[in-house]
């Protein structure tokens, strides 16, 4: 039996309509309809990725190969893993979901937020995979830290108001269109290489002794001594690297606004005397009184 | 789920990502949003990393993660200086306005339609005046700025 390929592309389709009309435009934008076909489209997908609608394999060798499954706890029964299931679904629905929102919003704030969601749903796909250490530190860092200082920045640059630039973009027909395509490639491509796992794959990937190993190693107990114990044996002059690189980015960053800010350098604010921004408006209004 | 499926499972969610980070970036003019877009893109390179690791049972995926973490927090620091320097020359965190630094042979781009600035009248609750009056003249109730 040929392996279909037109179900991913009219899933990818979809999703590049939908995503096409969730983008801001000028005048009202169809977000109901905007909304149902990113839904049909990524549900489509589920239907074929998560459920192997039309994998060969997944059929195949439900039964007769069961060193392929992986199970969960010793005692758990094949019949309720779709509890886990819907776990990974539902994270990764919340993922994919809250992108989708902070990438389309118009206002940089809400993208902010839903980012942070899109973070959560991250941080919790990784702790399902057994990163414990990664998990928490994407959801540390990126949301915690990063995403704080966007909210610093979006607080000291924000115009009054809706602006111009966020309710417009440019070329999202074009955009939407190559994203589709890439996300369509990629899923065939990997569909179309686990058609056969055998020959793709390797049958040393899946086996019982393999799945052993990695219960001892990766998926071991004492995760973080562990990828602790690699960071600093393995990896440690990548460590070191990196330590020097947030050393000179700090350096960079001060560098860059001290030489700037004219309330640092003690002067008057702008090299003609206008200034925008805060700073600006501040001044302007103090001057008109 | 079995560790192929796993794979599969993550490598798409991965894929899904990284395209709408791409779409993001490419489509929107806001300066903050198009790096909330860089961004997402990372977070999708992660997942496919530590799927990655996780069925070849190899610690290098996680690993390449924690370094693209600090990368990205570099990244973030300098990117938002340098947004902040952009604004206080332009007054906008538009990307439009600094198209003056592309090729020469660019077509400039220019906007062809701009929506006017219209909000929402605002819906107060009218509530029955009582005691005194607030202090602030009587627009500023009126007007809020908008977040």
């Amino acid at each position: 039996m040929m392996h279909y390929q037109w179900p991913y592309a009219l899933a990818a389709l979809l999703l590049a309509c939908g995503l096409w009309m969730l983008l801001p435009h000028p005048g009202r934008t169809r977000v109901k309809l905007g909304v149902g076909l990113t839904v049909a489209g990524l549900g489509l997908l589920t239907l074929l990725v998560h459920f192997g609608l039309l994998l060969r394999f997944q059929a195949g060798l439900g039964e007769q190969a069961p060193q392929l499954y992986v199970e969960w706890s010793p005692g758990l029964a094949r019949g309720e893993a779709w509890v886990f299931d819907g776990i990974f679904l539902a994270l990764a629905g919340i993922t994919v979901g809250s992108a989708i929102a902070a990438v389309t919003l118009r206002s940089p704030v809400y993208c902010a937020i839903w980012f942070a969601l899109t973070l959560l749903g991250t941080g919790g796909l990784l702790l399902y995979e057994g990163a414990q250490f990664l998990g928490v530190a994407t959801v540390v860092v990126y949301a915690g830290a990063i995403l704080v200082t966007f909210l610093f920045v979006l607080m000291l640059a924000q115009p009054q108001g809706d602006s111009y630039y966020d309710r417009l973009s440019w070329e999202a027909l074009l955009s939407a269109v190559a994203g589709a395509v890439m996300v369509g490639t990629l899923t065939m491509t990997m569909a179309s290489a686990l058609d056969a796992p055998g020959k793709a794959i390797g049958e040393k990937a899946t086996s019982p002794q393999v799945a052993k190993e990695r219960r001892e190693r990766i998926l071991g107990t004492e995760h973080v001594a562990r990828l602790g114990g690699q960071l600093f044996s393995t990896h440690l002059i990548s460590v070191e690297v990196a330590g020097t690189l947030l050393l000179v980015a700090l350096v960079g960053a001060v560098a860059m606004l001290a030489g700037e800010n004219p309330a640092v350098e003690g002067v008057d604010p702008g090299r003609n005397g206008k200034t925008f921004g805060a700073a600006g408006r501040m001044s302007q209004g103090g001057v008109r009184g | 789920m079995g560790e192929i499926q796993l794979l599969y499972n993550y490598l798409v969610v991965g894929a899904l990502l990284f395209g709408i980070g791409l779409v993001g970036f490419l489509t929107r003019r806001n300066m903050i949003v198009m790096f909330l877009a860089a961004e997402m893109m990372l977070q999708g390179v992660s997942l496919s990393l530590v799927a990655w690791g996780r069925f070849h049972d190899d610690w290098g995926g996680q690993v390449l993660v924690i370094l693209i973490l600090t990368v990205a927090a570099c990244e973030a620091g300098l990117a938002l200086a340098l947004i902040l320097l952009l604004f206080q020359r332009s007054g906008k965190l538009d990307i439009a306005f600094w198209q003056t630094i592309r090729e020469d042979n660019q077509p400039k781009f220019i906007d062809q339609e701009l929506p006017d600035e219209t909000r929402d009248k605002p819906h107060w609750p009218q509530l029955t005046p009582a005691g005194i009056e607030p202090p602030g003249k009587g627009q500023e109730l009126d007007h809020r700025i908008h977040v």
